[in-house]
Parts: structure tokens; sequence; C-alpha cells
């Protein structure tokens, strides 16, 4: 088979694009959704040629770490593209966007630079000066801006064509240290998983989505795998169109991302549950005056749990507008996987089943009655769920998601002993738990002590540590961290720390003082912060707090 | 507009994001940690200043907000 059919590597799959669908493209707007700029894959492709000549300019070289800290924007795509072009690896980082310094994304890209030994870090001329004003000195020193790169009159450069099997860019996913760790990603695996979300998204359509879709639509960040994997190298593969909305656009006039969706032909979309959920409260149908979204034809949701509650709400609000209830198509990926694992197959909406009653206290939720399907694996891919002695379980039987194929990471880059948790002889353990029924998976919890909070993974750990620097704790006080939920709003932060004030004023400074650190740490909102006296938390003899009984404890109002 | 008007509709702007009544606003107050204001009602806020008031703030100043004085500050020296 001749590379254009079957592309493994990003370069063929971008000069395949370039060749096959030449009058496809990407267009990425501006902050208010009123301009766009559209280039096709041809122009595309000469661009990242072109950023992989100035990024050899620059001094960058196969094999190198670089941190890409940007909005949305060409420079992000040029950036990434013409550096994956040269065999150096790039990494995404969220740039940072609303209120107040940027001081927790600079952090974050600190911490990335230092562990990954960044060569460069790609950022805005703002983003810089915080890092300045911070004393954050690895990014500042590597700190190089879109102008500054792009200015530089690029090197011929005919970089040696990667291998399926090399890896062609590193996914940042939150670790036990607080500081992200970097998930090494593979050609193979982009390009494997793209086609297999695209051929799986056709499906219920009858063909590849490039016979019944014009485009995708996404407000998706380009440093999260679903907006980078299923929207930018979905829409390569397949050839149809993506327009490109800034996330932050998104996130003040939602309405801006159904306006595109019904404006730009057939299209679809991929999105978190909480995407739908901030459309349910921030929009009216009066909103969206003479808006049509009967050639909506999927909206896959994923990356965190699915709420049922958002679904329906969704369908009600939109559905007099042209929205039908079978575009719902749930899936389930994570950055270990590359991206996707499983998505909806039958095309019929959301389909559950009621959450047996005897996993009510290992599920995430407080109040969750009912688990989504997310479908069966997706091609070439296999699912099984695992006991804790890692032996297969039955049909209906709740245990860890296990995961093998060829979108499967091939560990965190520098960092054996995680990778050896997580991959166990080349099987994905993903730390969610789930059950398989008829052969497609749903989802119940999490084995680890994970927070998704709005799309984010958070470790319970990064938030208790700014909270016992409040209390002065980490020695003989604690704190523990979890998430609860309650009906649409999704999960949220919640954390329980251990105080000798008794002066209620005082405890209320301590309050105030914990969320302004975690808010400034984390771009986090604390949905609560309970303070009990010293010892109540529970802990296990070797004096490890027992957050999962910490939070059943706190459901109970064993607390107040 | 006079600068005390920016102000005052900057202030209920303010309120309705965070769903309070501008009275119960106060300059010291941070936005995140007081008021809830997270990254998309941030945005939202953002772009409700820039649409109500007819200014334009840019990444850096955005970067300066982080009390409700600091709003008021910045549409009182844009008026």
């Amino acid at each position: 088979m001749s590379r254009f059919e079957s592309p493994t590597t990003v370069p063929e799959a971008l000069e395949r694009a370039a060749h096959r669908f030449p009058e496809r493209g990407i267009a990425v707007f501006d902050g208010r959704a009123r301009h766009h700029e559209r280039r096709t894959w041809p122009e595309v492709l000469d661009a990242a040629r072109k950023a992989a000549g100035c990024w050899a300019a620059a001094g960058l070289g196969p094999g190198d770490r670089l941190v890409i800290a940007q909005s949305t924007s060409w420079e992000w795509l040029d950036g990434w593209l013409g550096a994956v072009w040269l065999g150096a690896l790039p990494v995404a980082a969220a740039p940072g966007a609303g209120l107040g310094p940027a001081e927790a994304q600079v952090r974050k890209v600190e911490g990335v630079m230092e562990r990954l030994e960044g060569r460069f870090a790609l950022v805005s001329d703002v983003f810089r000066r915080s890092a300045q004003s911070l004393g954050a000195l690895s990014v500042v020193e590597r700190a190089i801006t879109p102008d500054q790169l792009f200015g530089l009159a690029p090197d011929e450069v005919s970089p040696p064509r990667p291998q399926a099997d090399d890896h062609a860019f590193l996914q940042l996913t939150s670790g036990s240290t607080g500081i992200p760790r970097a998930v090494q990603i593979t050609h193979r695996g982009i390009l494997h998983n793209a086609r297999a979300i695209d051929q799986r998204i056709g499906e219920p359509q009858g063909g590849p989505t490039s016979e019944w879709a014009d485009g995708i639509v996404s407000w998706l960040p380009l440093h999260h795998d679903m907006g980078l994997v299923g929207c930018v190298f979905v829409t390569m593969v397949a050839g149809i169109d993506l327009w490109l909305l800034q996330p932050t656009t998104f996130l003040a006039r939602p309405q801006h991302w159904l306006r595109e969706l019904g404006k730009r032909g057939r299209t679809y979309t991929h999105a978190p549950n909480f995407g739908y959920q901030l459309c349910v409260e921030r929009l009216d149908p009066g909103d969206l005056d003479g808006l049509d979204l009967s050639s909506w034809s999927a909206a896959i949701t994923g990356a965190e749990m699915i709420r049922p509650e958002t679904v329906a709400a969704f369908v009600d609000k939109f559905g007099p507008l042209g929205f039908r209830p079978q575009c719902i198509r749930p899936s389930y990926g994570l950055a270990e996987a590359t991206l996707g694992v499983t998505c909806d197959r039958a095309g019929e909406g959301l389909r559950t089943l009621p959450l047996p009653s005897e996993l009510a206290e290992q599920a995430v939720d407080a109040d969750l009655s009912e688990v989504a399907s997310v479908g069966p694996p997706m091609a070439d891919t296999e699912v099984r769920i695992v006991g804790t002695d890692g032996r297969t379980l039955a049909d209906g039987r709740v245990g860890e998601v296990a995961v093998r194929g060829p979108g499967v990471f091939t560990g965190y880059w520098n960092d054996s002993a995680a990778t050896a948790e997580s991959l166990v002889s080349g099987e994905l353990r993903t730390g969610d738990l789930g059950f398989l029924r008829d052969g497609e998976l749903y989802l119940t919890g999490r084995t680890k002590d994970l927070l998704i909070v709005r799309g984010n993974n958070l470790m319970p750990h990064e938030i208790e540590w700014l909270a016992e620097k409040v209390t002065g704790g980490g020695g003989a006080l604690r704190s523990g961290a979890f998430s609860v939920s309650h009906g649409t709003r999704g999960e949220e932060a919640v954390v329980v720390v251990e105080t000798q004030e008794r002066d209620d004023e005082k405890v209320e400074l301590q309050r105030r003082d914990i969320r302004l650190e975690v808010s400034k740490g984390l771009g986090l909102v604390l949905a609560d912060v309970v303070f009990v006296r010293r010892g109540r938390i529970p802990k296990t003899s070797s004096g490890k707090v027992q957050r999962r009984e910490l939070r059943r404890m706190y459901l109970d109002g064993e607390l107040a | 507009m006079d600068s005390t008007d920016a102000k005052k509709q900057a202030l209920q702007i303010i309120a309705d994001v965070a769903e309070k009544s501008a009275s119960e606003l106060q300059n010291e107050q941070n936005l995140l940690a007081d008021l809830g204001i997270d990254s998309p009602k941030a945005l939202k806020l953002l772009m409700d200043l820039e649409d109500g008031l007819n200014l334009e703030i840019s990444d850096e100043d955005a970067a300066r907000m982080e009390t409700v004085g600091d709003i008021l500050r910045f549409v009182g020296s844009a008026a």
C-alpha cells in the first residue's frame, strides 16, 4: 500500500492530506469569532516545512524537547507541526487565560521545562514577562516568541523520515509530584487513532465521515488530546474541514460554537460533558435566533464522566433548534492511549444501565444512579476488565479498565517507576473502573484519587499542599482533597483541613487564604473547605490520608 | 460616559457574573477566591466588560486584575 493510502507518520499524513484533499483545510478564528484565517492542507504543509527550517535556524535539533504554551493560533499549529517535521518532540501546555497573573501556568511550564530539559518554550511576550516577574528562569532563558521564531530566515532542512514507532510528541498529564508527566506518543499511535476514530464515528452513518460530513467545529484547546488528535488529526486523515474557535471564546460566549456548527454545512464535534453543560446553563434558544442545528450530525462526548442529566437537558433545550438526540455519541479515552479507546457505535443517542447498587460506594459520584455506555473498543483495540489480582473479570463485574492496542503509549518521559505502574507487559492499566456488558464499556469510577474538574485532571495532593501551606501543617496537621458531584454540575473539589485554631475569625481567614492559594496556584475554585480538629482525618497505619474514607465521612455528614 | 458611571456599570457586570448583588461587592474581594469567578466566568466577565463599556482589555491588563478594585481602577482610567 502506498504511503498516500495509509500513512503511519505525521509527515506522511500531512503530505497525503495536501495531495488528496487540496481544497480542504483548517480555519482559525480570532477571539471574538468574527474573522478567521483559513489555510488549505497544501498551505499547512508548506508552513510546517518552513517552520521546521525556522526551528532549525533557532538551534532546535531532532530529539530536542520544546514546550508550546500558546493560545489556539496558526503560530501554535506551525510551531508544533514544524517541530515534529524536524524530529523534535513538542509538548503543549495551557497558556493561561482570564484574570490575574498566569502564575499557575508559568509554574507548570517551568516544571515541565526542567523535567524535560526543554530546549525552547514558545510563548507570548506577555507570558514571558510574567515568567520574568515570577523569577521562572528556565522559562525566561529559553523563551522564544512566535515573532522571533518565524522572523528567522529558515534553514534548508531535510530531516530523516521518522519511523512509525518513533515518538512524535509528548502529551502532558497530571503527575503525582505536582509536575505534569509527559506521555510519549508515537507516530503510529496518532495516525492509527485518528483513523480508528474517523471510522467509528462514521459507522452508524454508513461510511467514512468525508461521505456525510463537511467538517468539525471545535473549541477544544490544542494542548488537549481531544483537540489535537480528535480534531486536527482526524480532519487531516478524513479529508474534511476543521473550524477552530478559541477555547476562551467558547467559555465566554458558547453561542459561537453552536452558531458555527449550524453554519458550516454538515458538521460534527467533540467536547467534554462540561461543554454541553455550559451551553445548557448559559444559553437560551432565544439567544440563538434563526439557528438551525439539524445539520449537526454527531456530538461526541468524552474526556470526563458523561452525565445523563446534562445530555437530557441539552436535548431538551436545543431539540427545538433541530438538534437530534441520536447525535450524542459517548466515548472514552485518555492521553496514555493517544486518545480514543471506545466510542458509541449504535448511533442511537445515550444508552444507560442502572448502576448496580453494590457499586454505589466506589462510584465517583455521590448520586450517580445510571451509567452510560461509552461503546465498544475501537478498531484493533482490546479492552478487558481486570481484578486486583490482574485476572480478567466476567461480563458485568466491575474492575480496572485495561487497554491494548496501537494507540497505547510507550511510557512516561524519564519516569520508569510511573511507567511500570501503568504499563504491564504492554497493557495499559488506566486507573479507571468499569464493567463490560455485551462488548460495550460502562465506566463507574476510578481507582486513583484523581479529580477531573471541568475536563482538567488534578491530583489531590496538589490541593493539599496549598492548603497545608496556609495552616502550617504537612507534619502534624493534615488535609485531604477529593471530588464530589451533584447532578449536572460535574465534579467539584473539596478539601478537608485539620486545624488547631479555635478562634472563629482566624479560621475564616484561613479558609479565605486556602481558597486564594488554590485559585492562584491551580486556577481552581473550591466547592467547599471544611475544618476539622487535629487527628480527625482518617489515616492508614503508615500515616497516609485515606481520601476515600474521608470523602464518605464528608458525604455522610460525619465531619460537621 | 464619565468614570463614575463606568465604574457603577462595571460593578453591576461583575455582580451579574458572580451572581451576587452589586451592594455585596467590596474593592478588596478576590475575584476567584471570594467571588468564585473561575476561568469560564472570568472570560465571560472580560467580554461583558468590553462589550458593556465599549473598551478593550489586553491580556496584560487582564493579568493585573485580581480584585474587584483592580477592575474598577482599570475601568476608571480607561473611561
